[in-house]
C-alpha cells in the first residue's frame, strides 16, 4: 500500500512546485527581508571634505556636471538662498543622506516605512506597493516608491518566447524561479530642484534617485551597517548619472540625536 | 474489488506507515521558501569612481591611529618614482579605489576539472588581479607568502558576494602614502543593482586603524568596454630619483603637511584623519579649532 501512496504524494508534491505562487498578499512589513529600522548614525568615510565642510563654490569636481548645471552651480550664493526661503535645497531627497548625521527609521504602517533625520528635520516616506498619487505638487522629498529588490524572477518564458502571464496580465512566476529578495530600493521622483552638494550643484525637478539599501553585520566589530548607494539620473545637469554612496552605524537609541534646521552655509 | 489486492484502511495502518504518510503531507503542504541563487557579477564593469585623497597630508576619513598617522607622515611624493615601486601594483582594494579601475570579472575554473571553483577580477592600472575561491578551500597557513593581493574566499548571502581576503602584502589606503599593514585584512561585499555593480570594503588593520574603515565605489555594465594592456617599465637606479636617496620626510619635518588642510580651510589637526572625525557632531567641533589663513579658494581647480 505504502509503494503506491508515495508516488502520488510525489507528484503531487512536483505539480505544486510548478504551479504559480499566488500567495495572499502580504504587508511590507510582514515580508522585509531586512531590518531597516531603528536609529542609524553617518559615518563619513567618504567625500569628507564635501560632507563635513561646505564646500567651495565651484568646486564640483567629483559631479559629472554638464555646462548648464556648471552655470548653475557657478551662480550659487547661500546668503540669497538662506534669505528666500531656500536654505533647504541641499536637504533634498537626492542628497539629504549625504549630510552628515543621525537617521531614525520606524514603519508608519504596515506598507510605509518612515526615516527621520535630525540634519534638517527632515522626513522621508517609503510607500511600498503604492503608486504616485496624481497632480500632486512636487515637494523638496519628493514621492518615493519602495519596494524590496533582489527577488526579481528569472527569466521564464512561454513556448512562443514570451512572458508567462496570468489572467490579469501579471507575471507568473513558479517558486523555484524566485530569488530572495535581500535589499530595499526606492525610487524617488517629483522633488523641487534642490542641491547634489552644500555648495549649490544643482539637481532638477526632472531627476530620478535611485536607492538601494543594504545592511549587514560587519565581521570585525559585530556593528551593524547601512549602505546607501544612490543613483542620480539628470540629463538637464548631468552629463551622466551620479553614484553616491554614504554609511551608518547602528546605534542603539537617540542619543546624540540634534535636530537642526536647514542652513545654507552650514554642513548640517 | 479485484481479486489479489488488498486495501488498507488508514485506521488500520500502523503508526510506521502513518508517519510516512504523515511527513509526505507535509512537504506538500508547508509553503517552500524560494531558492537562493546567485547573481551573475560576470563581465565589462566601467568605474564610477571619484578619487579622494589626492594630496600629502588629507587623510580625511580614515580611522588613523598614531603610528598610521606617522607612516603617512614620513611618506615622499618621489618615493613613486623608485625603481622598485614604479610597477609596484596595488592590492585590489586600493587599486579600484584610486587608479584607472576598469575591472573585469571572470569566472575562475580549476585546471584540472574546469569546474568553476571562484571568480577572478582583473584591474586596469598594473593590472592586478584577485581570485576570490568560493569552492570551500581553508585559507593558508599564517606563514605562507603574502601577496599584493593577498588571498580571498567568500560565500553568497542571498545576492550578495562576500569574501574575506588576507595575507596581503603591507600597501598603502591612499595614493599619497597613508599606509595598511600586513596584518590587515579585508571583507567585501560585491552587490549587483541591475547594472550598477557597488563594491564595499571594510578594512581591519590593528597596526594602523583604531576601528574598521569602511568605502565604497560603483561601476556600470559595460559589454564593450577594452582593457588596454599595462606594459610597465622600470627604469634604470638614478633616472629620476638619483640613486642611493630613498625620498622621506623625518618625524616633524614633513613641511608639505599642512598644505592640504591649509588649501581647503581645514583644522590641520581634523585633516590628519582619526575615528572621532567621522562623525557628525565633529562638525561642532571644528568649528572651535585653530584654521591656518587660507591662501587660495580654487585650490580644487588644479585636480580637474
Amino acid at each position: 500500500m505504502i509503494m503506491r501512496v508515495i508516488p502520488i504524494f510525489l507528484l503531487v508534491a512536483a505539480v505544486s512546485l510548478l504551479l504559480p505562487v499566488n500567495l495572499p498578499a502580504q504587508t511590507a512589513r510582514a515580508v522585509a527581508p531586512n531590518d531597516y529600522t531603528g536609529y542609524w548614525v553617518s559615518i563619513v568615510t567618504e567625500k569628507w571634505r564635501y560632507r563635513m565642510l561646505v564646500p567651495d563654490k565651484g568646486d564640483y569636481t567629483q559631479v559629472p556636471l554638464n555646462t548648464e548645471g556648471r552655470k548653475v552651480a557657478n551662480a550659487w550664493d547661500p546668503a540669497k538662498d538662506q534669505a528666500s526661503d531656500n536654505a533647504c535645497k541641499s536637504y533634498g531627497a537626492a542628497a539629504l543622506l549625504q549630510v552628515p548625521g543621525r537617521l531614525h527609521v520606524y514603519w508608519q504602517d504596515d506598507n510605509t516605512l518612515r526615516m527621520d533625520t535630525d540634519s534638517g528635520t527632515q522626513t522621508r516616506l517609503f510607500h511600498f506597493g503604492a503608486s504616485r498619487p496624481s497632480n500632486e505638487p512636487p515637494t523638496l522629498q519628493g514621492y518615493s516608491a519602495a519596494q524590496w529588490g533582489g527577488g526579481d524572477p528569472r527569466d521564464r518564458r512561454d513556448g512562443q518566447g514570451g512572458p508567462v502571464q496570468d489572467s490579469t496580465g501579471r507575471l507568473v512566476v513558479a517558486r523555484e524561479l524566485q530569488k530572495e529578495p535581500d535589499y530595499l530600493k526606492v525610487v524617488t521622483t517629483n522633488m523641487r530642484p534642490g542641491y547634489l552638494q552644500k555648495n549649490g550643484v544643482p539637481y532638477s525637478g526632472n531627476a530620478i534617485v535611485e536607492e538601494y539599501f543594504d545592511t549587514f553585520s560587519e565581521p570585525y566589530t559585530r556593528n551593524t551597517w547601512l549602505a546607501v548607494t544612490t543613483v542620480v539620473t539628470d540629463p538637464q545637469y548631468l552629463i551622466e548619472p551620479l553614484i553616491m554612496h554614504a554609511h551608518f552605524k547602528k546605534i542603539p537609541d537617540n542619543s546624540g540625536w540634534d535636530p537642526t534646521t536647514c542652513r545654507a552655509d552650514e554642513p548640517r | 474489488m479485484p481479486r489479489g489486492r488488498t486495501t488498507v484502511r488508514f485506521t488500520k495502518m500502523n503508526w510506521k506507515t502513518k508517519s510516512v504518510l504523515f511527513l509526505l503531507l507535509l512537504l506538500v503542504l508547508v509553503p517552500s521558501g524560494p531558492a537562493s541563487a546567485q547573481v551573475d557579477l560576470t563581465g565589462e564593469w566601467s568605474p564610477r569612481v571619484y578619487n579622494d585623497h589626492m594630496d600629502v597630508g588629507d587623510y580625511t576619513g580614515i580611522p588613523l591611529n598614531e603610528a598610521g598617522r606617522l607612516r603617512a607622515e614620513g611618506w615622499h611624493p618621489e618615493q613613486l618614482d623608485l625603481p622598485e615601486n614604479l610597477c609596484r601594483p596595488h592590492p585590489i582594494d586600493i587599486g579600484l579605489r584610486v587608479s584607472v579601475s576598469q575591472l573585469r570579472i571572470t569566472t575562475e575554473l580549476d585546471n584540472e576539472t574546469r569546474q568553476p571553483v571562484g571568480l577572478r577580477l582583473h584591474v586596469a592600472w598594473q593590472e592586478p588581479e584577485q581570485v576570490i575561491y568560493t569552492d570551500g578551500r581553508p585559507h593558508p597557513s599564517a606563514n605562507a607568502p603574502h601577496k599584493w593581493s593577498g588571498f580571498s574566499t567568500g560565500h553568497w548571502e542571498h545576492n550578495t558576494l562576500v569574501y574575506t581576503t588576507d595575507h596581503l602584502k603591507e600597501a598603502y589606503l591612499t595614493r599619497t602614502g597613508v599606509p595598511k599593514s600586513d596584518k590587515a585584512t579585508v571583507t567585501t561585499r560585491v552587490h549587483r543593482y541591475g547594472n550598477v555593480l557597488t563594491i564595499i570594503f571594510i578594512i581591519n588593520d590593528p597596526a594602523y586603524l583604531t576601528e574598521p574603515y569602511i568605502r565604497e565605489s560603483s561601476w556600470v555594465y559595460d559589454p564593450n568596454q577594452v582593457i588596454a594592456p599595462f606594459p610597465c617599465e622600470i627604469t634604470p637606479d638614478g633616472t629620476i630619483v638619483p640613486a642611493g636617496k630613498v625620498p622621506s620626510f623625518l618625524p616633524g619635518k614633513n613641511d608639505i603637511l599642512s598644505d592640504f588642510a591649509t588649501e581647503y580651510g581645514i583644522p590641520l589637526e581634523s585633516a590628519l584623519g582619526g575615528a572621532e572625525t567621522l562623525y557628525p557632531e565633529y562638525i561642532k567641533k571644528m568649528k572651535t579649532m585653530k584654521v591656518a589663513p587660507r591662501t587660495s579658494t580654487e585650490h580644487y581647480r588644479r585636480t580637474q
